[in-house]
């Protein structure tokens, strides 16, 4: 009881975009693993629940979110990774999920993205974020530990799959996934690798990537995939889509985007991805929080900085 | 070592010598940070003698830590000894206000000008002026730039000679040949010119000496040097009387309303009130009145949307007919005007004139204009206009507001931009109260319910809060014969989102219903809720039941269906398979429960309407 008063207390602080101690984050990531832990590799869900694609650290554009499909508890929600990266606020971003998570484990699930990783967040921010914030890089190996805990995806009533990137040619059967390894840092091939790498493309069965990691896949894999594990939509983020949600493939596929106005200049549009309780799919899209919602850094330079 | 000393004591500066020498930055900054705690232990001599001068060595560091000691230096006087040494701190400041990043210097002029207002006129003589001279004849323009700055703060103290030094120094400042320096110039002219006119018999040097410096600047090169002088114009204009004004700087003040640079007109525009205050009545009417008109209908959209932000605050300074029969016209282009920009400053703007003109003449001219932005293409010109409209309602009355506009807002309330829809949310109970039941419940009520329908989760939040609203202004009865009988018919949708805001809509009612009305209608549909599938609408329940059987308890007989029907259900619900179920189930059992008067003490009634708190906060 105790346990969850102080959590509430720490979710209310960070729903404030204020950070919480160092110390704090370290019991924090400890309790996210010891639940991390327990789930699989696919962790099962049900319905009904809110989708969620990449946040790259868009705190304010988070809450916007929160405003748009409802808060943690009262909605079920799944992230779909890349909470950290290239936003301002990236800290604060994943520490109110993995927040959530810890007070709500059964109300929400995180799975890992390809920016969830020690490397990538060494180049886009995260790393930096958490130096400055906390004087010290300490902050960011504990979230990088919980990152190691992340499931790989996750399954809807045993019809939806979720997951970050897309599928992997080593992996044909859900039953695949299950038997990665996923306590490591995420390698450069490979089935963890794709998972979180790839992307669907207009192709016949599987191409080159141009990202250097993961593959390009097509109608055929996702139909024969679909087919083979009695899904009927894969759900899965990763590729930024202007109008927030793009579905492919005979709706086969679909790809969730909620960062609006992705690095504050895209001018794009957000969406998730809502499933009642039974499976109906509702996409609402949304747009970036108005300014006056966030506190610095602004946007646009101020005015005098611009004449100067 | 000037004073014999034990390793004890010695310890605090080693240790921040070692510090200051860290590799780490973080180490360097918080060391830097309790500079003042260890001035403190080393005593106002032993700072002044050994603290200072080590510091004034320790000046190649990383900008951060630079920054920080700037700004600790500003609040030094304290440990060197009081006001009589400040002049020491003076030193490592100097060299501070001629480094390369701007932060730094503007910091470190920041405090020089602090610690400049502790000094004496033979200090400012002695150890100021000095400095002034090095940095402003510097060979960097870092150092001019900065020094630009610190004229103001010391001005009026300092002896009759050493002011007319000063603003000689200042005065070749103003005619630097780079225009990073002429631009610190004019910025700190405005500030400059109070200082002087703040002396007692220098009106006259004011006039003399200040005004040509500013005339230079008005008319310099470069536009982004010009511009910046009209803030020094409204400062001086503060000082000198309206004859001065038309005869010292009303020329160069047309010049900078018609610049060929936008950037200048702009600034002009931005300032415009501030500049209309500080000229006077006459010149208003002579000259500003038509300068105005000119801004307003500019080229620049830029412009225009400045200008038209000034409106109301403008129009307050002029005669009503000056408002119909000059600025009208504007207004009303400007309400079609191409860009959205200027549309959306007008929107916020345009209610401040209701006011000002009059219950017919806001019906005459600014009811149409309304209208027609409240259709606007673009949502910000629309919500903008909504945010303001109690002004107008307090000029002409909600009756005729409303039947003005109801049918705009009719289409608002369903407008795509749910922050739109928002907006008309909140306005709904002020327009209820105003309208009468008869009058809502023919035109408002149907549209009431489709919120609570809504595809955002924050509209059908304010939706259940806008019906507690209406409950307490219509009375209970209303809302048991109109509104609950839907909102529990809702309960039965087959989307759990539908049933949810029934829950939700109970729990935010509750408060304003009362024992018969819970007992009748609402506490049966929270009871068989307790049994949906979906955990997410259990839980609620829970919470619901918590708040339900707070306004139970306040009759016998409440009292009696709190033990008989709530207990019961909060006790199956701890029973629950989902967790989160029994949390919030016990959670509620122990404060129904527990002592069966106020199960509301602690707010804490949801996290819901914490969350709330903090959304709304962000509006």
């Amino acid at each position: 009881m105790s346990l969850s008063s102080d959590l509430d207390k720490q979710i209310a602080q960070l729903k404030r975009c204020e950070i919480i101690p160092e110390s704090a984050v370290k019991e924090l990531c400890q309790k996210a693993k010891e639940i991390l832990m327990e789930e699989g590799n696919v962790q099962y869900v049900d319905s009904p629940v809110t989708i969620c694609g990449d946040i790259h650290g868009q705190f304010f554009d988070m809450m916007e979110l929160f405003k748009i499909g409802g808060l943690c508890p009262e909605t079920n929600y799944i992230f779909m990774g890349d909470f950290v990266d290239r936003g301002f606020h990236s800290v604060e971003t994943f520490l109110l999920l993995l927040l959530l998570k810890v007070r709500y484990p059964d109300r929400i699930t995180l799975i890992r993205g390809n920016h969830e990783s020690r490397q990538i967040t060494q180049v886009y921010g995260f790393y930096d974020e958490c130096q400055r914030k906390y004087g010290s890089s300490n902050v960011w190996r504990y979230c990088c530990d919980v990152f190691d805990y992340l499931s790989l995806g996750c399954v809807v009533d045993g019809r939806v799959f979720c997951v970050h990137g897309g599928l992997s040619p080593q992996v044909t059967r859900l039953d695949h996934i299950r038997v990665i390894d996923r306590r490591q840092e995420v390698p450069h091939e490979g089935p963890m690798c794709d998972l979180l790498w790839s992307d669907p493309d207009d192709i016949n069965g599987w191409g080159m990537s141009p990202r250097g990691a993961g593959f390009l896949f097509g109608d055929d894999v996702v139909r024969q995939f679909n087919h083979e594990n009695d899904i009927e939509l894969i759900a899965r983020a990763h590729q930024l889509v202007m109008e927030g949600y793009k579905l492919m493939f005979d709706r086969k596929i679909v790809t969730v985007w909620s960062a609006p106005n992705y690095c504050y200049r895209c001018g794009n549009t957000a969406s998730v991805l809502e499933l009642d309780e039974n499976l109906r799919q509702e996409y609402k899209v949304f747009d970036a929080a108005p300014q006056d919602a966030r506190s610095i850094p602004q946007k646009r330079p101020m005015m005098h900085e611009y004449f100067l | 070592m000037s004073s014999p000393t034990t390793s004890s004591s010695l310890y605090p500066i080693h240790l921040l010598m070692d510090e200051l020498k860290s590799e780490d930055v973080v180490l360097r900054l918080s060391s830097i940070r309790r500079l003042s705690t260890i001035a403190l232990a080393l005593g106002p001599q032993r700072t002044r003698e050994e603290l200072i001068p080590f510091l004034q060595d320790q000046l190649d560091d990383e900008d951060e830590v630079l920054l920080v000691l700037a700004e600790e230096l500003g609040n030094f006087a304290e440990y060197v000894g009081g006001n009589e040494y400040a002049w020491v701190v003076l030193g490592p400041l100097e060299n501070l206000a001629a480094v390369e990043e701007t932060l730094v210097r503007d910091k470190a002029a920041e405090s020089i000008s602090k610690l400049s207002t502790l000094l004496n006129a033979s200090q400012i003589e002695e150890h100021l002026l000095p400095l002034l001279q090095r940095l402003s004849q510097g060979d960097w323009f870092t150092s001019r730039t900065s020094a630009c700055a610190l004229y103001a703060a010391p001005y009026p103290i300092a002896s009759t000679g050493v002011q007319e030094e000063m603003r000689k120094l200042f005065a070749a400042l103003t005619t630097d040949e780079t225009p990073m320096v002429r631009r610190a110039a004019a910025k700190a002219l405005g500030p400059f010119a109070k200082s002087v006119a703040e002396v007692t018999d220098q009106h006259s040097i004011l006039i003399s000496d200040i005004i040509p410096l500013y005339r230079k600047l008005a008319g310099d090169d470069q536009d982004s040097v010009r511009l910046l002088t009209i803030p020094d114009l409204i400062a001086i204009a503060a000082a000198l009387n309206p004859e001065e004004v038309k005869e010292h700087i009303l020329e160069p003040l047309r010049s900078s309303v018609t610049d060929k640079s936008w950037r200048v007109r702009y600034m002009v525009a931005n300032e415009f009130v501030g500049l209309a205050e500080g000229v006077g009545e006459s010149i208003i009417r002579e000259e500003l009145v038509n300068a105005f008109v000119g801004l307003l209908k500019d080229n620049e959209a830029e412009v225009r949307t400045a200008a038209a932000g000034q409106i109301p605050g403008f129009a307050k300074l002029v005669d009503k007919e000056v408002i119909l029969a000059k600025l009208l016209p504007c207004v009303r282009d400007l309400a079609t005007d191409s860009s959205q920009h200027v549309r959306a400053s007008l929107a916020m703007q345009i209610s401040g004139l209701a006011p000002l003109l009059g219950t017919d003449s806001t019906v005459e001219n600014l009811l149409p204009l309304f209208l027609q932005l409240l259709k606007d293409d673009f949502s910000d010109v629309r919500l903008n206009l909504i945010g303001k409209l109690d002004m107008v309602n307090e000029v002409i009355g909600i009756e005729r507001l409303s039947q003005a506009l109801l049918p705009a807002i009719m289409e608002l309330a369903e407008d795509k931009q749910w922050r739109v829809r928002q907006a008309i949310i909140e306005y709904i109970p002020l327009l209820a109260q105003q309208l009468g039941v008869q009058f809502f419940d023919d035109k408002l009520g149907q549209l009431c319910m489709s919120w609570l329908g809504d595809t955002v989760f924050s509209i059908r939040e304010a939706a259940t809060i806008n019906l507690k609203k209406l409950t307490d202004v219509f009375g209970v009865e209303w809302a048991k014969s109109t509104i609950i009988p839907k909102v529990l018919e809702m309960g039965d949708h087959q989307n759990y989102l539908y049933r949810m805001t029934t829950i939700f809509a109970i729990t935010t009612m509750a408060p304003s219903l009362n024992v018969p009305i819970i007992r009748d209608t609402v506490l049966e549909s929270a009871l068989n809720l307790a049994n949906d599938p979906i955990p997410n609408i259990r839980f609620n329940v829970a919470k619901c039941l918590e708040t339900l059987a707070a306004v139970l308890a306040t009759t016998p007989e409440g009292q009696e269906i709190i033990s008989r029907k709530v207990i019961a259900a909060l006790k199956k619900l701890q029973e629950d398979s989902d967790a989160d179920v029994r949390f919030f189930a016990t959670k509620a059992f122990e404060r129904t429960a527990g002592d069966n008067g106020e199960p509301m003490g602690e707010s804490d009634h949801s996290l819901l309407t914490e969350w709330h708190g903090v959304l709304i906060s962000w509006e």
